[in-house]
């Protein structure tokens, strides 16, 4: 272990290191969110428990985006910003237009998905915007990044 | 490592038991759903969803499952879940579920009237 808090082992993230990843915008591709987002988290710092609460948020996050329905031509693009305290994670749907619905796209869902991430992440919302509809949440750290 | 989903329907002691292992998630939630529903319909109102191998699951998924205890008290029924893990009792908890369903850690301790 090194003492240098410049140099970080080589599989953390750094403060200010953002990953993106973008996929179609489908409900059974979102399980890649949830894998990247465990690779991630471990590497941001987090210990099991927050990195199984931030695989969980993540999902929830893109159901929001998605609004419970496949977008057809649509892109889920999600952003990690690593900072020093935090992780910050967005989710964006872009293009697709309409959704092509789903039997589970309800207003419960969204309230479910909603009690979720205030249950396991500091900060989150849901915005929209020119025809963007971005979901997003803040995880603090029990620490600072080393 | 991932477990693949998969539902098994069988009965016991003249209930039926539904059980799911896998990720119950937006991707799957739907067989769950079908399955749950087609059950009710034939008449099938009192089950028993055995999660005890879940290792996911999401609001989708709790969608689903509510949907269908308000179908089956609808009709007299009800649904009973068996789960342990920590990890999964704690979606149940943080959504207040856990005073809504009757959640039992072992297929043995489920009580059916």
């Amino acid at each position: 272990m090194s003492d240098d808090t410049d140099v970080l082992a080589p599989d953390t993230l750094n403060v200010g290191d953002r990953v993106e990843l973008t996929f179609p915008a489908r409900g059974d591709l979102v399980v890649l969110a949830r894998l990247v987002s465990s690779a991630i988290s471990a590497r941001a710092g987090f210990d099991i428990e927050d990195l199984e609460d931030l695989r969980l948020a993540v999902g929830e996050l893109c159901l929001l985006a998605l609004d419970g329905g496949d977008a057809p031509d649509g892109q889920l693009r999600l952003e990690f910003t690593c900072s020093a305290e935090t992780l910050d994670i967005s989710c964006e749907l872009i293009g697709g237009g309409s959704h092509a619905g789903s039997s589970n796209g309800t207003g419960e869902n969204q309230q479910l998905s909603q009690q979720i991430l205030a249950a396991l992440v500091d900060e989150h919302g849901r915005d929209e915007s020119d025809g963007v509809v971005r979901a997003w949440l803040r995880k603090r750290r029990g620490g600072p990044l080393a | 490592m991932e477990q693949h989903f998969n539902i098994e329907e069988r009965s016991e002691q003249g209930t039926t038991v539904v059980a799911v292992s896998g990720e119950i998630d937006v991707a799957t939630a739907p067989q769950l759903q079908e399955c749950l529903h087609s059950l009710i319909a034939g008449g099938k109102t009192t089950l028993i969803l055995d999660l005890l191998s879940v290792t996911f699951l999401d609001s989708t998924a709790l969608g689903v499952l509510v949907g269908a205890l308000k179908r089956c008290r609808e009709e007299g029924g009800d649904l009973h879940l068996v789960v342990t893990d920590p990890r999964i009792i704690k979606i149940f908890e943080i959504t207040g579920l856990t005073t809504v369903f009757p959640i039992a850690d072992s297929l043995a301790s489920v009580s059916v009237s």
